[in-house]
């Protein structure tokens, strides 16, 4: 399994290096370092300011290697800093952006982590039912709702989460954030419901499907057979059985729970990483984009690795070499 | 523990869940954002959309960061509060200063600081002495400032005006050389790299309290910069102890300051609160009854119907605290808003018909006490033609002049208000905007008003008969360059576009992203585009220098983007820059206006006007129209506040039981017909 995971490792780097020149590409591709500067400083600021703004950042060097500047050029610094760590500064405020993950953190786990195992819960919880009543109006009527609540794009949600919950029910602020937890959960259960709204339709229709196919399986014919009752075999046998695309779903989210969500995070308001990478993207923020990014890809290449290894906890039938 | 034990666990965990989660909810269920210890207290609540990017003052220029910069640091002089034209009165200084001619063609001003004035109480000031956490302002402070704003490293955006302080560029420029011939000199404290590059011969420290200044030539301008926080003073040891370094915050992110209030927490992604500072010398002395430091007595007309007299002659600050809250979306807050949890809102245009008609606070807003508070802002929106452009441009001499004329005949800013702003702006007959020496109300543009016949007219003289042009024998061409992309934007573009086909003209909407756009501008590749401007000062000094030949963007990356250049307006404009606001001060202008309304190198729009909603809870409230600190003149009545949060956010709660009898009337006869069927 070791040989297996470094491999793994491996081309794991190779896509995290490819992601940050394909990014930095990119990037250079539609912005100039005067436009990171203006934006920066203003569109106010005058020529020698703007010059000045470049090189105490590091922008008055050459994009790519050349002649004279082999190792004195903005690729290889970006590869260096990415490399080693060292994310610096962000170009919009000049904020350390390592403090700004570390603020960003919180709220976006405050948010994501709840959001995720009461979705997990619900989704599996609903499904077992659901599958349970196989084959009654029950069944049908959840899967023509999961296919509707699937069709419905997740900005509806937000809005509609935002005028019904928030505007016309008063029951939650409609946005917003607040540190300390006694108000922080005010803030928090709107987003909360509208984030297990917006996936709870492709939840169930995906687990259904899963505990449906096992449910025809000898194995449970067996378990009936030997008198066992319909709500155990649901949750003792078929729910362990599933395991695997359950696994499958779900250990690739865990390392992006901490990346926030892009759109939850940027229409309430909650100041975590997900807002942060909009903040970015908008603010022709390159220093906090590509940490962003190449954060994301480690996450990415962690993520696929957990899953792998995760299925040789779920089935002991599995190997991985 | 078996296998089998531990999954007989799960039903009791998942009840054990799904009871914290409806605790949570219960918990949760409330709309008030605030906690329920802030009810009853003297707190303003209102909200900002763009996290400041840096609270440095020598570097903060953005709207977003003067919103606590203006707050927190006091200035030398200051704006009074009600009165229009905007007027310098003194803060922490004791007197606005005279300017003084010297024989040399220089000219000095004399400040003279409070004595007895303190910084807020810091840490930093432990670098002074063991145990000081604070001490007096000192003419040394303001100097180490604009010592700072020709500082390379600090990188102030506004050192171009400073440089008309004696010696101010050579200090620079030898800041400059140093660091690049002194490897160390970089790491250097901030004081000892000053006081290696000095002299500044244009700022002279007297004594604790006087500070003189020498300009190479006038330039009254000056001392509108000491109204604004770039001046304040700055302590050394605020400088060296928030250097980001040994686990302390940037000063960027942590003033320290002697203004009313001070910057108690700062996430600037989520929120940031000001407190009373008791330090202030407003606070410390009362008694001084000094201008900045009291509420005024006298404004314009309508102040005092408006209810804005009656706190005259009382001590500021009124609030104990203000609360600034981020919201990044703009009908969230104004929802909020509307629950009374902000206390004061600008309109948006999706709710702008409810909130108002015919320009007054429509009767529902009246009935729930709200008031509506206008005010023009110093600005001015524009379309602007590239004058280097060889259709559009000066180069073709009277042809272009009367196409643009003809051009500006077109437009209907009126109608354009009416349509994209619900007429929340005044339309601009010249550059200057209401408020500035040099508007005259009853100046009237004779090409700011729709007259078809007459543009149709002067495109014929300009050889474009009916819009056609003789070398394709179609109708001209013309490319309108934007960086607005939006569905919103193409409408707004469209609008004139509309415009000028009845003139026959056939102009295109060039519509690229912000980047390609400012390359275009860079690289002179634009015809017709759509600009604004909104002042640093009041003064039409800042205004007019938009267009100076040394200003053009093309030649020098300034802010002129029409490339206008004009030797007879540069001349006028140097004369204009270095006169007080004189009779023969507003001749030059009225010359200046004339040039440019003959020339037509902008289609002046409109002057943007700021309609702000106040509750009634809310007292004092005046829009400055400038981005300048007002916060220490506004006053609430927090029990009224309370009380009307309360009866307007009651949670409509009979939802949540008709969605739990639903659910049961779903599931409970599918559970019924399974078991009957199963058994």
């Amino acid at each position: 399994m070791l040989a297996y995971i470094l491999r793994r490792t491996a081309y794991g780097v190779l896509v995290v290096l490819g992601v940050l020149f394909f990014l930095f590409a990119l990037f250079f591709l539609v912005t100039k370092p005067d436009d990171i500067a203006r934006k920066a400083i203003g569109d106010k600021a005058m020529p020698a300011v703007i010059a000045q703004w470049k090189k105490n950042h590091g922008y008055d060097r050459p994009l790519w290697p050349g002649p004279g500047h082999m190792k004195d050029n903005m690729l290889v610094e970006h590869y260096r800093r990415m490399l080693t760590f060292d994310f610096g500064r962000s170009d919009a405020d000049d904020t350390v952006i390592l403090d700004r993950i570390e603020k960003g953190a919180g709220p976006s786990l405050s948010l994501t982590l709840p959001e995720f195992v009461l979705g997990l819960l619900l989704g599996i919880g609903l499904s077992l039912f659901v599958a349970f009543f196989r084959e009654t109006y029950i069944d049908r009527s959840a899967v023509v709702l999961s296919v509707l609540a699937m069709s419905v794009s997740s900005l509806l949600y937000i809005i509609g989460g935002q005028y019904l919950i928030g505007k016309e029910l008063r029951w939650f602020p409609i946005s917003g954030f607040d540190p300390s937890w006694a108000v922080r959960q005010r803030f928090l259960a709107l987003p909360i419901v509208v984030g297990l709204a917006a996936g709870i339709g492709s939840s169930v229709r995906f687990y259904r499907t899963v505990f449906i196919e096992d449910i025809y399986k000898d194995y449970v014919r067996t378990a009936r057979a030997k008198g066992a009752g319909e709500l155990r075999i649901m949750t003792r046998h078929v729910l362990q059985n599933a395991m695997i695309p359950i696994l499958t779903n779900v250990v690739t989210e865990i390392p992006f729970l901490l990346m926030g969500s892009l759109l939850l995070e940027a229409s309430f308001g909650i100041p975590g990483l997900g807002s942060l990478t909009v903040d970015a993207i908008t603010g022709n923020d390159f220093a906090t984009l590509r940490t962003m990014v190449y954060i994301g890809s480690l996450f990415f290449v962690a993520g696929q690795i957990l899953t792998d290894i995760s299925y040789t906890i779920a089935d002991p039938r599995v190997r991985l070499d | 523990m078996t296998r089998n034990d531990r999954w007989q666990l799960l039903p009791p965990l998942l009840g054990a869940f799904c009871a914290f989660v409806v605790v949570f909810a219960l918990a949760a269920c409330t709309n008030n954002p605030y906690p329920d210890s802030d009810n009853g207290q003297r707190v303003l609540y209102t909200s900002f959309a763009e996290a400041p990017k840096s609270l440095d003052p020598a570097v903060a220029y953005d709207t977003a960061a003067h919103e606590i910069t203006g707050q927190v640091h006091d200035t030398l002089l200051e704006y009074h509060y009600l009165k229009r034209p905007y007027m310098l009165i003194p803060g922490l200084a004791t007197t606005v200063p005279k300017a003084q001619p010297q024989p040399d063609g220089s000219v000095t001003y004399a400040f003279e600081l409070r004595p007895g004035a303190l910084f807020q109480d810091d840490p930093c000031f432990e670098l002074g002495g063991a145990g000081k956490r604070t001490r007096e302002i000192s003419a040394d402070d303001v100097a180490f400032e604009l010592e700072r704003i020709a500082d390379p490293l600090v990188n102030s955006p506004v050192i171009d005006p400073f440089s008309n302080l004696a010696g101010f560029a050579e200090f620079s420029a030898r800041l400059s050389k140093l660091l690049k011939s002194e490897p160390g000199f970089k790491s250097l404290p901030a004081r000892e790299r000053y006081q290696r590059a000095l002299p500044l011969p244009g700022v002279r420290v007297v004594d604790a309290t006087h500070l003189e200044l020498r300009l190479k030539a006038p330039y009254p301008q000056i001392l509108y910069w000491f109204g604004m926080p770039f001046t304040t003073p700055v302590p050394w040891e605020a400088v060296e102890y928030y250097s980001g370094k040994n686990g302390h915050p940037h000063l960027a992110d942590h003033p320290v300051a002697s203004g009313p209030f001070l910057l108690s927490e700062y996430d600037k992604q989520s929120r940031m609160v000001l407190d009373r500072n008791p330090n202030w010398y407003g606070a410390k002395h009362p008694e001084w009854r000094a201008p900045g430091a009291t509420y005024p007595s006298d404004g314009e007309a309508s102040d005092g119907p408006a209810g804005r007299l009656a706190s005259a002659g009382k001590a500021l600050p009124f609030l104990d605290r203000v609360d600034f809250r981020r919201e990044k979306e703009s009908i969230p807050a104004f929802t909020k808003f509307l629950e009374g949890y902000y206390d004061t809102s600008g309109i948006i245009r999706e709710s702008f018909d409810k909130m108002v008609k015919d320009e007054r606070l429509s009767p529902e807003m009246q009935a729930l006490g709200m008031s509506l508070d206008k005010s023009v802002i110093a600005a001015v929106y524009y379309i602007g033609f590239n004058m280097d452009d060889p259709v559009v441009g000066g180069k073709s001499g009277d042809v272009s002049k009367k196409l643009r004329q003809a051009m500006s005949l077109a437009v209907d800013v009126k109608e354009y208000t009416r349509l994209f702003m619900n007429r929340r702006g005044v339309p601009a007959e010249s550059v200057l905007p209401p408020g500035i020496f040099g508007y005259e109300a009853d100046y009237r543009n004779p090409y700011r008003h729709v007259d078809l016949d007459r543009g149709k007219a002067l495109l014929k003289e300009a050889g474009y008969d009916n819009g056609i042009d003789p070398k394709t024998g179609k109708p001209l061409h013309l490319t309108f360059d934007t960086y607005d992309t939006s569905p919103d934007g193409r409408l707004r573009y469209q609008f004139f576009v509309n415009a000028w086909r009845q003139l026959g003209i056939d102009v295109e909407i060039a519509a690229t992203n912000y980047n390609k756009f400012q390359e275009k501008v860079h690289d002179g590749a634009y015809q017709i585009f759509l600009w604004g401007w909104v002042a640093d000062y009041p003064d039409a000094e800042n205004f007019l220098f938009l267009l100076t030949s040394d200003m053009a963007r093309t030649k020098n990356n300034g802010p002129n983007t029409a490339n206008f250049s004009n030797p007879e307006f540069d001349r006028l404009f140097l004369a204009m820059k270095t006169r007080e606001n004189d009779p023969e001060r507003l001749e030059i202008i009225r010359k200046m206006r004339g040039i440019v309304e003959d020339q037509c190198p902008w289609i002046e729009l409109y002057h943007p006007e700021d309609y702000s909603l106040l509750h009634t809870w809310v007292h004092n409230v005046k829009s400055a129209g400038l981005s300048v600190p007002t916060l220490k003149y506004d006053d609430l009545d927090p029990s009224l506040r309370q009380q009307k949060r309360t009866a307007w956010n009651k949670p409509v709660v009979w939802p949540a039981y008709a969605l739990a009898v639903l659910l049961l009337l779903v599931i409970v006869p599918g559970v019924l017909t399974f078991l009957r069927e199963r058994q």
